[in-house]
């Protein structure tokens, strides 16, 4: 995996991330543990590609992504990412200076389209910032931009005087995806982009993204709970547990053939619409493990049905056990799980 | 002996209009349905459908400027005879004695946000210990004694010591299983769950789901699911209610509902959601628009705006009455003759 940052395919290349937050107490306010939400996450993306971080609360999936972005100091590892003409940079490495106009070339979609925009802007306010504070168009020139975008994502262009509120939420979430292509950047980072929306305006989004990025080449991180959701959009996905990618593979790939068994868990937790699908579910039992104080050996062994004594002491490791196909389970290779697609014809 | 055929609350053109001072919304207009023992009945709907409203007027704790302007609200009781009759939920005084009596002792609720329904300043084991005791003439130690058997039954682990914790102290699924007992506290007929697992990761949600499900069984009580998760009423409801904007869309078994849908919104609303078991990266058939705002909502059939089998001339003119499709089914649609 080492070599493959001279790959011209290769945006985003996530080495070793660690983010750990400090857990302070006392009157002193000193340190007693950490809370390593991220502890050595490595992953690529792809120029083009969608990949999607998946996972339960707590699994360290909008951390990651925030790291991506900076709008977190990661505590360890490299973000090495392909920036236009000046080659290979390390975002992690940068001063928030160097970082600048590095800034326009990745951005993000955020979940609530209420909270994520000022009520007190208009549309071309709020669109138009990030044109106005990297100083590419202002006047008529920025109207015309503004005008351009709504229509890239299905807004009128005569509702740019107008105020959030007046919309409703996949409008909104339209907005903040504008403002998010204002820039032309390459790199997008959604986190739970639909998760706030009815399901009837979920599709329209979904489809809205899948055309945005045919249309413009975009590259997208998206960060989801929703296996459904995930499966529909990604061409990867990185399931990932308590800090860690325990699974990652191509989408149909994982869905078929998953080798992990939370990946297998998660899966079967999803409730179908179909009412003559009901007896395929089996709970995971069991909570999330704590990240400031996680088990020994493999973290899911506690939940895990295949366990055995070697999960409760030794570490996993991501390997790749099948070429694309990384996995981070010491019976992997013998474990025989259902996928999907199995399970639907059973 | 209770006549199991006769429904244990019987919802009849319920109306609940909220007077705002911009204008009256009519937030639920005109439904009507019944709720049986042992059974669960799915309200499914999205934002502004009236679902949650629906639920506050069976309990009476429609806020205001909201009022049951309309209908009956039927809870089937046993009289201390052995006799059956009938409350009219929707005559009672909301303030008064008969229906918080009703409120938590026959009718029991589970909201959506675990973290909200139970007070962070007393210890959940004093929040249940309360009910059993507001309901039940018992002693604070048999009051206990039943807290800390309910718990066990929801399965929380060790629950003598977690009777003494605090809501902040219980990850979310507890505090939902927490939250489940206090309702279960006073042996209800009736348990409405209020999108129950909305704020729940889907690990903990088949958790719950299975939980409603064995405590039902056990129990025989009829649980009234209210949720805009298709997934959920498919894996829960044997009767399934459709709304859209205030209004009952489409009724039935939960098969036909998810196999033979007649209403377009219906059919446009389970073509549109992504499932585990598509093919990635296609687009999905989706439901043009918005839902509008129930302050505004379109003359007719509500869904006519949006509706890809639009008659124009026809649907704007009136409401569509129910069309019976045997077995149960019922939908208020001008494709179907007598709406």
């Amino acid at each position: 995996m080492q070599e493959q940052v001279t790959d011209e395919q290769v945006l985003l290349d996530v080495r070793g991330l660690r983010k750990f937050f400090p857990i302070r107490a006392g009157m002193m306010r000193n340190v007693q543990g950490f809370v390593r939400a991220v502890d050595d996450v490595s992953f690529q993306v792809k120029n083009g590609e969608t990949i999607s971080l998946v996972g339960e609360s707590g699994c360290g999936k909008t951390t990651t992504a925030r790291c991506i972005l900076r709008a977190y100091e990661p505590t360890a590892g490299e973000l090495l990412f392909r920036a236009g003409d000046s080659g290979v940079v390390d975002l992690a490495k940068l001063s928030l200076k160097e970082l600048k106009p590095l800034r326009r070339q990745v951005q993000m979609i955020f979940q609530d389209p209420f909270s994520s925009l000022n009520p007190r802007m208009t549309l071309l306010n709020i669109i138009g910032e990030p044109l106005v504070v990297n100083k590419v168009a202002k006047g008529d020139e920025l109207r015309d931009r503004v005008a351009e975008l709504m229509r890239l994502v299905g807004l009128r262009p005569e509702f740019m005087q107008r105020y959030p509120h007046a919309f409703s939420g996949g409008q909104r979430q339209r907005i903040g995806i504008a403002r998010a292509l204002a820039l032309n950047p390459v790199l997008i980072v959604a986190d739970e982009p639909v998760s706030a929306l009815d399901v009837s305006v979920q599709a329209q989004i979904l489809n809205l993204l899948l055309d945005l990025q045919e249309q413009l080449g975009l590259t997208l991180i998206f960060v989801a709970h929703d296996l459904s959701v995930v499966k529909h959009i990604s061409e990867r996905v990185a399931v990932m547990y308590v800090g860690k990618i325990v699974e990652i593979a191509e989408t149909t790939a994982l869905f078929d053939t998953p080798l992990h068994p939370y990946t297998e868990a998660l899966m079967l937790a999803v409730p179908q619409p179909d009412p003559r699908l009901r007896s395929r579910r089996a709970a995971l039992q069991g909570d999330v493990a704590d990240p400031s104080n996680p088990p020994p050996g493999c973290y899911f062994h506690p939940r895990c049905k295949y366990a055995i004594e070697r999960c409760e002491t030794e570490p996993t490791q991501l390997l790749e056990l099948e070429p694309g196909h990384f996995v981070s389970c010491h019976r992997a290779e013998e474990l025989d799980l259902a996928g999907v697609t199995g399970g639907a014809a059973a | 002996m209770t006549n199991e055929r006769t429904p244990l609350v019987s919802v009849r053109n319920l109306a609940t209009y909220f007077f705002t001072r911009e204008g009256i919304v009519k937030a639920v207009d005109g439904v009507s349905f019944d709720v049986n023992s042992g059974r669960t009945l799915g309200v499914v709907g999205e934002s502004g459908c009236g679902k949650s409203v629906t639920a506050m007027s069976i309990l009476r704790i429609v806020a205001e400027p909201g009022r049951v302007v309309e209908g009956e609200i039927l809870l089937r009781r046993v009289n201390g005879d052995g006799q059956e009759l009938f409350v009219d939920l929707a005559q009672l005084d909301a303030r008064g004695k008969e229906i918080r009596n009703i409120r938590g002792g026959d009718i029991a609720v589970v909201f959506q946000e675990p973290m909200t329904s139970l007070s962070p300043v007393h210890t959940i084991g004093n929040q249940i210990i309360e009910a059993i005791q507001l309901h039940n003439d018992v002693s604070a130690d048999e009051a206990r004694r039943r807290t800390i058997e309910l718990l066990h039954s929801v399965g929380i682990p060790d629950p003598e010591r977690r009777v003494d914790a605090y809501s902040f102290q219980l990850s979310g699924g507890l505090r939902q299983r927490a939250v489940i007992a206090m309702a279960l506290s006073c042996n209800p007929e009736v348990l409405i769950a209020d999108e129950p697992t909305t704020a729940l990761d889907v690990t903990t949600q088949a958790q719950i789901l299975e939980l409603l499900r064995d405590l039902q069984e056990e129990r025989g009580m009829a649980i009234l699911l209210i949720t805009h998760n298709l997934g959920v009423i498919a894996e829960m409801a044997d009767e399934v209610v459709v709304m859209y904007l205030g209004l009952i869309a489409e009724r039935g078994r939960v098969d036909d509902i998810f196999h033979a849908p007649k209403h377009p919104y219906t059919k446009a609303l389970l073509a549109s959601i992504p499932s585990i078991d598509s093919e990635p990266r296609v687009r999905l058939p989706t439901i043009t628009g918005s839902i509008p705002h129930p302050y505004n909502r379109p003359a007719g059939c509500p869904f006519h705006p949006r509706c890809p089998s639009y008659m124009e001339g026809v649907c704007e003119e009136r409401e569509p009455n129910a069309v019976s499709m045997g077995n149960g089914q019922e939908v208020s649609c001008f494709l179907y003759k007598g709406a």
